[in-house]
């Protein structure tokens, strides 16, 4: 039977309470436990046994809601995924504001995901039975569809510090609508206002995507469809 | 098209490289080297051809040799070929060529650091 070793981190958390602080500051705890605990697992622990007023925010704890995600140690992951490390610096996802502690204000985030209204506009009346649609095509739908919203691809795109753009997760939602077939919206005019343009093609939130996503491909084939034109019927 | 995966098991990815970084950094350097050494190299010129400029070459009598150093070519070809290559990349992969970030990656610098070495070879009479 195998044994895991165990592993002391220590984690310097950043620390804001609006009502107190006036900046963001960082305070250090150490926890033992197994080497392969996940980032959540010694956030919870520090809540749990030395700093009750701690905030921070999970739910699923397998990666599934991207409620969790953090900067550590500058690279965005999502805590419940991330293997804990001896040397940790625990910080809010940027560029976004920080309500408390670890939680980020996802007021701007939700404002424009509804305002990119992504629901298929139909040109007619839905025939009451479920459409026929390619396998290919579904499938793929069904991939793109996977993406959590955990921004951890807007906190390590380069684009969305340098330059006036909305951020992968956006684009891919984006290309998620411009790929359903019962979709008649002009998507690729939001992709376009949303910035699209000045992403680097660099696929850091490929890279970094906790779902195995492109949002990178998915903004190459706006890009594509720029130059070339529409792939599927107007 | 591969089918809709699971989040990873186990992620360690605050730990290693972000390939997307090197790429975009080595892109903005590599611009600047080749940019640098062609003022460098029409300033030198002049230095060198133009009467005028004769008091200027006395005052840095440097300027001249930096252009003909191994090292500052083995830079420079790097830099042309990353360059050239990295941005063909951007553009096939713009128009629709599906190329592995991580593996298009290496596979420029490795052939840029052939060119370079290629240089210092040369300097070294190889």
């Amino acid at each position: 039977m195998s044994t895991v070793a165990s592993i002391t981190v220590t984690a310097e958390i950043q620390r804001f309470d609006p009502s107190q602080d006036a900046e963001p500051r960082f305070e250090s705890f150490e926890v033992s436990g197994l080497a392969n605990m996940s980032v959540l697992d010694v956030v919870r622990s520090i809540y749990e046994n030395q700093a009750g007023d701690l905030a921070f925010q999970f739910a699923c704890r397998v990666g599934r809601c991207g409620t969790c995600a953090v900067r550590v140690n500058g690279r965005p992951v999502l805590a419940c995924q991330e293997r804990c490390k001896a040397q940790m610096r625990i910080e809010p996802l940027k560029p976004f504001p920080a309500l408390r502690d670890l939680v980020v204000d996802r007021t701007e985030i939700e404002s424009r995901l509804a305002s990119f209204e992504l629901a298929p506009l139909r040109n007619n009346a839905h025939p009451g039975q479920p459409e026929l649609i390619a396998p290919d095509l579904a499938a793929k739908l069904c991939h793109m569809d996977s993406c959590l919203l955990c921004m951890v691809c807007v906190s390590a795109c380069p684009a969305v510090e340098e330059r006036p753009f909305d951020g992968p997760a956006f684009m891919l939602k984006l290309r998620h609508m411009a790929e359903h077939p019962a979709d008649r919206r002009d998507r690729l005019d939001q992709a376009l206002q949303g910035g699209m343009l000045e992403c680097f093609n660099c696929d850091v939130c490929t890279q970094v995507c906790p779902a195995d996503l492109s949002p990178a491909q998915a903004i190459r084939d706006f890009r594509r469809e720029l130059f070339f034109g529409r792939g599927k019927e107007a | 098209m591969s089918a809709a995966t699971l989040p990873r098991n186990t992620t360690r990815q605050s730990e290693g490289l972000l390939h997307g970084d090197i790429a975009r950094w080595l892109h903005r350097v590599s611009g600047t080297v080749i940019v640098v050494f062609v003022l460098v190299h029409v300033i030198a010129q002049a230095v060198l051809h133009v009467p005028a400029l004769a008091s200027v070459k006395a005052g840095a009598p440097w300027l001249p040799a930096v252009q003909s150093q191994h090292w500052i070519h083995a830079a420079l070809y790097f830099s042309i070929v990353f360059h050239t290559l990295y941005g063909l990349k951007l553009l096939l992969s713009e128009l629709g060529m599906r190329v592995d970030y991580r593996i298009s990656l290496w596979a420029i610098v490795a052939i840029s650091a052939l060119f370079g070495l290629r240089e210092v070879l040369r300097y070294a009479g190889v």
